[in-house]
């Protein structure tokens, strides 16, 4: 070895790097310089042998700590007690998958439930709508009880009692194109409710319009159930029986326009009557027993006292 | 699909069980005693069983292994390590005073063993990985969720403290008490 005279500070800075040059833990340049300084430093050679000496006396040592044989089998033993969870065995990547596919079927869940409640309330809305469709066809369409030549206005007026000879007005202004035939109160076998019933003719059919106390009868609520709104009156559409029926709902009646011209128009025509209506209704006062005469077709009554 | 396949406890002891030696001698440099380092192993196994579908297959296991006990280890640090610590200031003096003491020319295991113990567990800890375990520093620094210039400063620190505690030990066997009367007398 060619015995050298290094400065204290460039000694210091050698022996700074000498523990991670014994991790062999420099890069190669700094390696270099550190070999190339312990060939001409005594000292620092001799740190650097006492600092290796420690360390593989500590490598030396260490190793008789070894394990007892019971340690291994105890192991051996609980790792066989103990296995892996149902969830420790998913796939991380799994995991993504599983969320996902928990998150689809919850959402067609829950729209699965909305579309049968939605399926339900519009079953509920065609029942209601119903009632004037059965009206329509029993009293007007199977009955035929409309004269062909219209009946005086003084005599509807008559048959509708003062509580709703005013509609009468309210429904020849609101169907232009119509002409009212007959206008009476009237009810449908096997059903104590009673319709107050105005049929027209025009565009070459027969359109009922007509209007029922609703006796805790209630159209479901529900922007996708409506039709259409007219002067904030919700309208009904249902087509039942071959008919084309739009219904509305005021405050203790309903109401329904029936015939068979096609959907839009009948929302055409329900949009003028509707809020009209409302208004007409709210003018008369009302009365529990309408104090008139009900009409009752006779092909009705005929079959009412034939199944009795 | 779901399920990882293979999960079988065979496969996982024949990756894991050869690293039993090693992490038992790391366990029983820092626990309190030979029970305590057994208790420390059998958790790690049953956790890196619990554990096995995360390991990814090539990657290092002995490495993984060990992060799992450090991680334990560190956990439960209150119970298990000896805590003897060496006030800061104190070390400082003893850093002054002491500044690379001689080797002893002959060491014995049980000496070196005993200097180890006594050094602080915070340096104890990469005295071993890096001297004994020989994990290279970024595993380290991995393994104990610490800084890599943490690691050199600790690992630095850790050796010196190591030598100054076996030149102690071999003062109490009366082995190099002379020498700092020597190098007294020779600046004088």
């Amino acid at each position: 070895m060619n015995v050298m005279r290094f400065d204290t500070q460039q000694c210091e800075r050698i022996r700074r790097q000498l523990d991670a040059y014994l991790s062999n833990e420099l890069l190669v340049e700094t390696t270099s310089d550190v070999l190339r300084h312990l060939e001409g430093c005594e000292a620092c050679s001799r740190e650097l042998e006492s600092r290796t000496k420690l360390r593989d006396a500590l490598r030396k040592a260490a190793p008789s700590q070894l394990p007892p044989e019971r340690l291994r089998q105890t192991i051996h033993q609980n790792l066989r007690k103990t296995q892996p969870g149902f969830w420790a065995k998913l796939e991380t990547r799994n995991w993504v998958l599983a969320v996902a596919m928990v998150t689809v079927v919850l959402c067609a869940a829950v729209l699965g439930q909305r579309w049968y409640h939605l399926q339900q309330r519009r079953r509920l809305v065609a029942n209601i709508l119903s009632l004037g469709v059965s009206d329509h066809l029993h009293c007007a369409i199977q009955g035929h009880h409309y004269p062909d030549v219209a009946n005086p206005p003084e005599q509807l007026r008559k048959k509708l009692g003062p509580e709703y000879a005013g509609l009468l007005g309210v429904v020849q202004q609101k169907l232009p194109d119509f002409q009212v035939l007959e206008a009476h109160i009237c009810s449908v076998p096997g059903s104590p409710r009673k319709y107050i019933h105005f049929i027209t003719r025009g565009r070459g059919t027969i359109l009922s319009v007509i209007l029922t106390k609703r006796g805790g009868v209630s159209l479901p609520g529900g922007r996708l159930l409506l039709a259409g709104v007219s002067g904030g009156v919700p309208l009904y559409h249902a087509r039942l029986s071959g008919m084309e029926v739009v219904g509305f709902q005021y405050k203790d009646y309903l109401g329904f326009a029936v015939s068979d011209l096609g959907r839009n128009e009948m929302l055409q025509v329900a949009e003028g009557l509707a809020p009209a209506l409302e208004t007409g209704l709210s003018a008369g006062s009302e009365s529990e027993d309408l104090g008139i005469t009900i009409f009752r077709p006779r092909a009705l009554q005929w079959r009412e006292s034939s199944g009795a | 699909m779901f399920f990882r396949p293979n999960m079988h406890v065979e496969e996982f002891e024949a990756a894991a069980l050869p690293h039993l030696e090693d992490l038992y001698r790391t366990a029983r440099l820092l626990a309190h005693d030979p029970s305590e380092a057994e208790d420390l192993v059998q958790e790690v196994y049953l956790e890196a069983w619990k554990s096995y579908h995360r390991f990814e297959p090539g990657t290092n296991c002995r490495a993984w292994l060990f992060k799992i006990m450090f991680h334990r280890l560190h956990h439960f640090r209150r119970r298990w390590i000896k805590a003897e610590r060496i006030q800061p200031f104190e070390s400082q003096q003893q850093d002054n005073i002491m500044a690379d003491p001689e080797v002893p020319e002959e060491i014995r295991d049980g000496d070196i063993l005993q200097a180890l113990e006594r050094v602080p567990i915070e340096f104890r800890e990469i005295v071993m990985l890096a001297d004994v375990e020989e994990f290279a520093y970024k595993e380290i620094a991995a393994t104990l969720r610490i800084p890599l210039g943490t690691v050199m400063s600790r690992l630095s620190r850790g050796r010196k403290l190591l030598r100054q505690q076996l030149a102690a030990v071999a003062r109490s066997y009366g082995i190099g008490q002379e020498q700092p009367r020597q190098r007294q007398g020779e600046s004088a």
